[in-house]
């Protein structure tokens, strides 16, 4: 069963066409990472399978609901508040019950190592404990897509460790990425080559 | 500058022995400013919202009657406000006209401007990634507006202080149809005028000090948060 299926997809902005993809079908449970330069469409492609972005040609199938996938930013924003405000929002949007969110909470929290600033303000973070901080708010909703943008930079090698079992913990969830280098083969993501809008015309048009 | 002086002088003892007309005018001034900027903030809060986020027909038109409505001068406000409640204006019937409550509609007309335009921009302001990221962690409608208010809450502060600020020192609304009757609607802007205007110069000088305390302290307050939004900045 496919989470994803995309058929000639194009997005244009200002007549300038920033991504085009031909085709690209995922399946339920797999991770992806989409690997390419900058300026190669990768972030534009998680917008549209995300929602965000709805100005398109061709089409976009996505069999989770709004609900129940979640994009990370390429920089991730907070909510004033703590950290921990930050943490528990979706969980709250979704009217968990304060018993699972505090569960959830404390596991997420320690998967990451943030419990130590959880009560910081979460304007006071540093890039590293910012991205950290998003990526556990996404993924404490345990959703069954997963987009994110770029999560590995800003990270030391320890951190990536923990994003790489963390993406494991979530076996149910199909997790797609942006990176424009290869990730970590520990984090056991299937490579996509993403070309750029022009490049994927002239390929297309050499192979035909 | 003796007369000054002895103004001050005097505006001191008035204050220190507790003046009853001084204090009553001052307690009157506070409760209508603060009710009227209290309306105008339930009612203008949810309208800068739609403006700052939502797209809707006559959107720019209202926008521009709110922006232009944020310099409307306060006599003008007291006219509009006479012409309503007077006994042949469409609300006559209701008998407000020099009464407390005409001066919390004027002040009302006054504040509800300046709070939709500013909070309109503060929302309108807020990183695009707001919006997203509430709506991809799975916000509806009503809980991505709460947290727009939410980040832009000291945005938000500023413009109900402004308001505020612009109601509590202004005379045209009050002086029009309030009328200036002592013990119903004397606040301290026509108190001011009148005491002055009569040669009562220390208890003028008494009014305008109270007056400009509680200035001076929504001003602190507004160039405060005005710091702790600069040092917030992503």
């Amino acid at each position: 069963m496919a989470m994803i299926s995309i058929r000639q997809l194009a997005v244009k902005k200002q007549d300038r066409e920033i991504c085009y993809l031909p085709d690209l079908r995922v399946a339920e449970g797999s991770r992806i990472a989409l690997v390419g330069a900058n300026g190669s469409g990768k972030s534009t492609l998680l917008r549209v399978i995300a929602g965000l972005e709805c100005d398109f040609q061709g089409t976009c199938e996505v069999a989770a609901n709004h609900r129940d996938r979640v994009y990370v930013h390429q920089t991730p924003y907070l909510f004033r508040g703590t950290v921990e405000d930050n943490l528990v929002y979706g969980g709250k949007v979704r009217g968990w019950s304060q018993q699972l969110l505090s569960e959830r909470c404390h596991d997420w929290m320690e998967r990451f190592k943030i419990q130590e600033f959880a009560r910081s303000s979460a304007l006071q973070l540093s890039g590293g404990e910012r991205r950290r901080v998003a990526l556990a708010r996404a993924m404490i909703l345990e959703p069954q897509l997963l987009l994110l943008d770029e999560p590995l930079a800003d990270l030391d090698d320890q951190a990536m460790e923990w994003v790489a079992e963390a993406c494991r913990q979530l076996a149910d969830t199909t997790i797609v990425m942006a990176s424009p280098l290869s990730p970590p083969d520990t984090m056991g993501f299937d490579e996509l080559s993403m070309l750029s809008a022009r490049e994927a015309r002239a390929k297309e048009s050499t192979a035909s | 500058m003796d007369l000054i002086w002895d103004g001050v002088r005097e505006a001191v003892q008035l204050l220190i022995r507790g003046d009853a007309a001084v204090y009553d005018a001052a307690m009157r001034s506070l409760w209508i400013s603060s009710l009227a900027v209290l309306l105008a903030a339930v009612t203008a809060l949810p309208c800068g919202m739609l403006l700052g986020r939502c797209r809707f027909r006559g959107r720019r038109a209202l926008l521009l009657l709110c922006r232009i409505g944020m310099s409307f001068p306060t006599v003008f406000v007291g006219l509009v406000c006479f012409a309503l409640f007077s006994r042949r204006g469409p609300l006559g019937d209701l008998q407000w006209l020099y009464t407390p409550w005409v001066i919390v509609c004027g002040e009302f007309l006054l504040a509800f401007p300046i709070i939709a335009s500013l909070s309109q921009g503060a929302i309108r302001s807020l990183d695009p990634r707001v919006g997203e990221t509430a709506w991809t962690l799975g916000a509806g409608l009503g809980r991505r507006l709460m947290t727009y208010v939410s980040e832009a809450r000291v945005g938000i502060m500023l413009a109900i202080l402004t308001a505020f600020s612009r109601c509590i020192t202004e005379l045209g609304i009050a002086m029009m149809v309030g009328g200036n009757l002592s013990g119903r609607t004397r606040t301290l802007a026509t108190a001011t005028a009148l005491e002055t205007g009569q040669g009562d110069f220390g208890r003028g000088v008494a009014m305008s000090l109270i007056l400009l305390v509680v200035a001076a302290i929504v001003t602190l307050m507004i160039i405060t948060l005005s710091r702790e939004d600069e040092d917030t900045e992503w």
